[in-house]
């Protein structure tokens, strides 16, 4: 199974504009409210699409991110 | 009585600059190859005049949020739109300039719906999910600029595990054939999406596929050797990259014992592409 918060987040990001934005501008800050563990948060700070695909996030997520997707 | 007038099935990515960016000329030149076979056949589908098509694909999350991911889901009301993103992945501004709306035929749904409740298929069923590439990229080049038949989407959860199994998507296709034969109209079915990319959704992946797989498939559909298809693991689709098969397992149980005839089948490395018809009527 797929992990559910960082699947919403991966949505949210590819849904969202102004989210997209706020995440783009500070990461961290857009993400404080979020239930993840410390390893996906790092994963989502940095950007790294590779570890949060490992970790559970889907790909067709991870590829159409406006701005952030790419393959 | 009602009739399947036409069924097919095809790879859903007919976008030759999505395979020339991503693998090169060898890739456009297949891809074009590919949408030549599905435009010819679109004749074949057009000369069948089918009162509608209903539609098998996949929600690439495009459309289905993670607040629920339906196994398999029918498209009610009379219309659908196309889905319109900001900054759109390549494989759906292939859709820019496409028909805003495309009409539903909202009674054959209805009773796809119906019925299937009825029989034991807890289908979901949407009144607003739009439609992307999946559907429209074969349906635009199957029809050309001749208007599309009145559609019926059906959604196959493909990405998001656990998905249905193939016994059950080639049970619910069953249905349909039952539903079909049953009604009065005559209906085209085809499928989408495939064969295999992407395996295990693993992004590290990304650029492979599994063609000994693939021309197994291919073999055990022109032998219509049915049941075979209908034991492939959730294990198996995903290992080899093959989730989108599970939109032709549906179609498979809507054609029955049928063999299939190969239009289109070809190795790329990131992907096979394939089209394939099954003699209906």
């Amino acid at each position: 199974m797929s992990r559910y918060e960082v699947n919403v987040l991966l949505y949210r990001l590819k849904k969202d504009p102004a989210y997209r934005r706020r995440f783009r501008d500070d990461a961290r800050a857009a993400l404080a409210g979020a239930e993840l563990t410390d390893e996906e948060r790092e994963a989502f700070v940095s950007w790294d699409a590779r570890r949060l695909n490992e970790l559970g996030g889907s790909l067709h997520l991870l590829i159409s991110i406006p701005g952030l997707g790419g393959h | 009585m009602g009739s399947l007038v036409y069924a097919a099935a095809m790879s859903h990515v007919l976008y030759p600059d999505y395979y020339g960016k991503n693998v090169g000329p060898h890739g456009r030149k297949m891809v074009e190859e590919l949408i030549a076979v599905v435009q010819d056949m679109g004749r074949d589908l057009r000369a069948a005049r089918p009162d509608a098509l209903v539609v098998i694909a996949d929600d690439h999350l495009n459309v289905f949020s993670f607040d629920a991911v339906p196994a398999m889901c029918v498209r009610i009301g009379q219309t659908v739109a196309r889905m319109v993103q900001d900054e759109a992945i390549e494989f759906d501004q292939a859709l820019d300039g496409l028909p805003e709306r495309y009409p539903l035929h909202e009674d054959l749904a209805n009773r796809i719906l119906e019925d299937g409740i009825e029989a034991g298929f807890d289908f979901a069923a949407s009144w607003s999910a739009p439609l992307d590439h999946a559907f429209l990229s074969p349906v635009s080049t199957l029809c050309g600029a001749a208007p599309a038949p009145p559609l019926v989407p059906f959604w196959v959860n493909c990405f998001v595990a656990p998905q249905p199994t193939a016994r059950r998507c080639y049970a619910a296709g069953r249905h349909i054939a039952r539903v079909v034969e049953a009604g009065p109209w005559r209906v085209a079915a085809i499928a989408t999406g495939g064969l295999s990319h992407f395996p295990e959704l693993s992004l590290a992946r990304v650029g492979t596929s599994d063609p000994a797989f693939d021309r197994r498939l291919i073999g055990l559909m022109e032998r219509g050797d049915h049941e075979a298809l209908r034991a492939l693991t959730a294990k198996e689709l995903d290992q080899t990259g093959s989730h989108e098969f599970l939109n032709w397992m549906v179609l498979l149980g809507v054609v029955g014992p049928a063999r299939a005839t190969v239009r289109f089948f070809g190795e790329m490395g990131r992907v096979d592409l394939a089209a394939v018809e099954w003699e209906v009527a």
